[in-house]
C-alpha cells in the first residue's frame, strides 16, 4: 500500500522509466531504421521529462526573481541543462536521419532485415 | 596570465577550429591539413606546459567563466587528467601526420577539409572528456564525441562504412541515453553536477535512497560498457573499427574507446562513494566482464579473415586490459592499466597505419593473401612486427610493462586466477599475431600482387611509432612514477 502511495505520488517518474524502457527496446529490436530513430528520440525525451519533473516545484512560479515578491520558484537549472539536451538530441538525430536516407540509396529499403537479405544475396 | 586558461583554451582551440575549417577548406584546401596539425601542436604544447607545472605548484581547478561550482563548471587538473591528456593529444597529433598523405587517396578531395574539421572536433571533445569535473558536461562531450567518431567512419559513404556508422549511433545514442538517466538520478538525490560535491553528498543519499544510487551505478556501468565496447555490449566495435579509412580506425580503436574507459574511471573512484562499492560488488562485476573480453576478444580475432576486422577484434581484447585494472581496485593494477591504456594506444593505431599502408600500397585485406609481402615493404612490415610483439608482451616493448603491472596487482589483491588469464590472454594474442609475421616474412608472395610506392611520410610515422613502442617498453620509469602520483588518493 505504501509502495502505491508512494508510486502515486511520484507518476511522473514512472511514466519516464516506461518511456525509456519502451525506447530502448524498439532501438534495439526494430527491423525498421527510421523507427530506431524515432525510438532513439522517445529515450531522450524520457530521461528529459524526469529531469523537468525533479526540477519542479509544486506551486513554484517561474524563476525570475523579483525583490519584493516572496515566493517559491522551479528549480531552473534542469531546464536549462535539458536545452541542452534537446540541442544535442536534435543534432545526433539529424545525423542518423542523413545515414538513414543514403543507406536508403544504397539498398531501395530502411528495414535492416530486407537489407541483411539483399546482402546475403549478394554473396 | 594567459598559462591560466590553458585548460578551457586546449578544449575551446580545437572546437573552434572545426567550425572554421569548412570555411577554410573554400578558400584554400590545402592549408586545412596543415591548420589542423598547427592546432594539435599548440594544444600539446598548452598540455606540456600544464604537466610542467603541475609539477611545481600541484593540481588545482579551473573555473569556466569564473563562476565557481555549484553554479559553474570546473575543470580539473591533476596528474591523472594531464596524463590522459597527453595521450589523446599526442596520439591524435601522430595519427593526424599519417592521416594527411593517407586520405588524399582514400577520400575525395571535396571531403578532406569536412574531415579536418571532424577531426578536430573529435580531439576537442576528448580533452574535454579529460579535463571536465561535472557530470553533465561530460554527457555533452561524449555527444559530441560520438557523432565526430561516427562521422569519421561514415566519411567515405560505401555502404560498409554507411551501415556501421549506423550501428554505431544507435548503440551510443543508447549509452548516452543511459548516461543521462544515471545523471538524472544522481542529480535528484544530491542537488550536484559537480564530481566533488555529489561525491561528499552521495554516502548520504545512498543511505535515503539506495535504490536511486544502485540504479545509477548500474546504468553507468551500462553506457561506459558501451561506449568502450566491453565484453558483451561490444558488437557495435568490429564493423566499424573495420569499415572506417585506417586513420579513423587508429584514431578510433587507439585512443576514444580508452576514453571512455577512463571516464569510468573517474567516475568510479572520484564520484562514487567508497562505501558503495564495497556493498555491492561492481568492481567483480566490471572484473569479470573484462576477463571474458579479454578471452573471446582474442578468440574472435583468430577466425577473422580480414586484417583489418581481426585488429578491431583484438582491441576487445585489449580494452579488456584496461577495465581489468578499474575492476580490480589495485594501484598497482591501475598503473599497469593506465600504462597500457597508453601503449595499446600505440600499438594498435600503429597496427591499423600499417593496415593501410598495406592496403594503399597493394591493396590487400585478407590475411592469407599477406604471403610474403614483408621484404617487399619492410618498412611497414617492421613497424608492424614490432607492434604485433608489443601485443604478445614481449620484453622489450610496452605492451609487457602494462601486463606486468597488471599481475602485480593481481598477485596484490591474492588473485592467483587473474594472473593466469593475464598471461594466457598473451599466449591467444601470440596464436594470431604470430602467424601474419611469419607468413609475410617467409613464405612466398602470391602471384599477381604489384605494389605501388607509398608516401614517405606515412612509412615515417610508422617508424616513429615503432620507436615509441620500444621506448616505452625500455624507458617505462618516468610514465610509471607519473602514474604512481596520478592514482594516489584513490584508494
Amino acid at each position: 500500500m505504501e509502495f502505491l502511495k508512494s508510486l502515486s505520488n511520484n507518476y511522473y517518474y514512472l511514466v519516464a522509466i516506461i518511456l525509456f524502457v519502451i525506447g530502448m527496446h524498439t532501438m534495439l529490436t526494430h527491423a525498421n531504421l527510421i523507427k530506431k530513430v524515432i525510438a532513439m528520440n522517445i529515450m531522450d525525451a524520457s530521461v528529459f521529462l524526469l529531469f523537468v519533473a525533479v526540477g519542479y516545484v509544486r506551486g513554484g512560479a517561474a524563476p525570475v526573481i523579483e525583490a519584493s515578491a516572496n515566493r517559491v520558484y522551479v528549480n531552473p537549472l534542469p531546464g536549462a541543462l535539458m536545452l541542452t539536451g534537446i540541442v544535442v538530441g536534435i543534432s545526433v538525430t539529424a545525423y542518423a536521419l542523413s545515414l538513414v536516407t543514403k543507406i536508403f540509396r544504397y539498398y531501395g529499403t530502411v528495414d535492416a532485415d530486407e537489407i541483411v537479405e539483399i546482402r546475403s544475396q549478394e554473396q | 596570465m594567459m598559462v591560466e586558461h590553458f585548460p578551457v583554451l586546449i578544449i575551446v582551440l580545437p572546437l573552434a577550429g572545426a567550425f572554421l575549417m569548412p570555411l577554410l577548406a573554400r578558400r584554400q584546401v590545402k592549408l586545412c591539413w596543415p591548420a589542423l596539425l598547427l592546432i594539435l601542436v599548440l594544444v600539446l604544447g598548452m598540455a606540456v606546459t600544464l604537466l610542467w607545472r603541475l609539477d611545481s605548484s600541484g593540481p588545482y581547478f579551473y573555473h569556466l567563466g569564473g563562476w565557481p561550482p555549484p553554479w559553474g563548471i570546473e575543470l580539473q587538473v591533476d596528474f591523472l587528467r594531464v596524463y590522459l591528456l597527453l595521450v589523446v593529444l599526442g596520439l591524435g597529433l601522430w595519427i593526424a601526420v599519417y592521416a594527411w598523405r593517407d586520405l588524399e587517396h582514400e577520400l575525395k578531395p571535396e571531403l578532406i577539409g569536412w574531415y579536418c574539421a571532424l577531426y578536430a572536433l573529435l580531439i576537442g571533445s576528448m580533452a574535454g572528456i579529460a579535463l571536465t569535473n561535472d557530470l553533465f558536461n561530460l554527457f555533452v562531450f561524449m555527444e559530441i564525441c560520438a557523432i565526430a567518431s561516427c562521422a569519421v567512419i561514415t566519411i567515405k559513404e560505401t555502404r560498409e562504412c554507411l551501415e556501421a556508422g549506423f550501428k554505431y549511433l544507435i548503440l551510443s545514442a543508447m549509452g548516452t541515453g543511459c548516461y543521462l538517466l544515471a545523471v538524472a538520478l544522481i542529480y535528484m538525490v544530491t542537488g550536484h553536477l559537480n564530481f566533488a560535491l555529489v561525491r561528499e553528498a552521495l554516502p548520504e543519499a545512498a543511505a535515503l535512497y539506495p535504490n536511486n544510487v544502485l540504479a545509477a551505478a548500474a546504468l553507468i556501468i551500462v553506457a561506459f560498457a558501451v561506449k568502450a565496447a566491453l565484453f558483451p555490449l561490444h558488437v557495435w566495435l568490429p564493423d566499424a573499427h573495420a569499415a572506417a579509412p585506417s586513420p579513423s580506425s587508429a584514431v578510433l580503436s587507439g585512443v576514444v574507446i580508452k576514453i571512455y574507459a577512463f571516464a569510468l574511471l573517474i567516475l568510479f573512484y572520484r564520484v562514487l562513494p567508497g562505501s558503495l562499492l564495497s556493498a555491492v560488488p561492481l568492481n567483480e562485476v566490471i572484473l569479470w566482464l573484462s576477463v571474458l573480453g579479454i578471452v573471446f576478444g582474442s578468440i574472435f580475432a583468430m577466425v577473422q579473415e580480414d586484417l583489418k576486422k581481426m585488429l578491431a577484434y583484438s582491441s576487445i581484447a585489449q580494452i579488456g586490459y584496461v577495465f581489468l585494472g578499474i575492476g580490480l581496485a589495485n594501484r598497482t593494477a591501475l598503473v599497469g592499466a593506465l600504462y597500457h591504456l597508453l601503449n595499446h594506444g600505440i600499438m594498435k593505431a600503429l597496427l591499423f597505419m600499417a593496415a593501410g599502408n598495406i592496403i594503399h600500397a597493394a591493396g590487400l585485406r585478407r590475411i592469407k593473401s599477406l604471403s610474403g609481402i614483408g621484404p617487399k615493404m619492410p618498412l611497414t612490415m617492421l613497424p608492424f612486427a614490432v607492434a604485433g610483439a608489443s601485443m604478445i608482451g614481449i620484453p622489450g616493448t610496452g605492451g609487457l610493462i602494462g601486463k606486468w603491472f597488471l599481475a602485480l596487482g593481481a598477485l596484490e589483491t591474492g588473485r592467483l586466477l587473474i594472473v593466469i588469464i593475464i598471461i594466457a590472454g598473451s599466449l591467444l594474442n601470440a596464436i594470431y599475431y604470430l602467424p601474419i609475421i611469419i607468413n609475410a616474412y617467409l613464405n612466398p608472395l602470391s602471384e599477381g600482387v604489384s605494389f605501388k610506392p607509398v608516401p614517405r611520410l606515412m612509412t615515417a610515422s610508422l617508424l616513429a611509432g615503432a620507436a615509441a613502442v620500444i621506448f616505452f617498453g625500455v624507458f617505462s620509469k618516468p610514465v610509471v612514477l607519473l602514474l604512481e602520483r596520478a592514482v594516489t588518493g584513490f584508494f
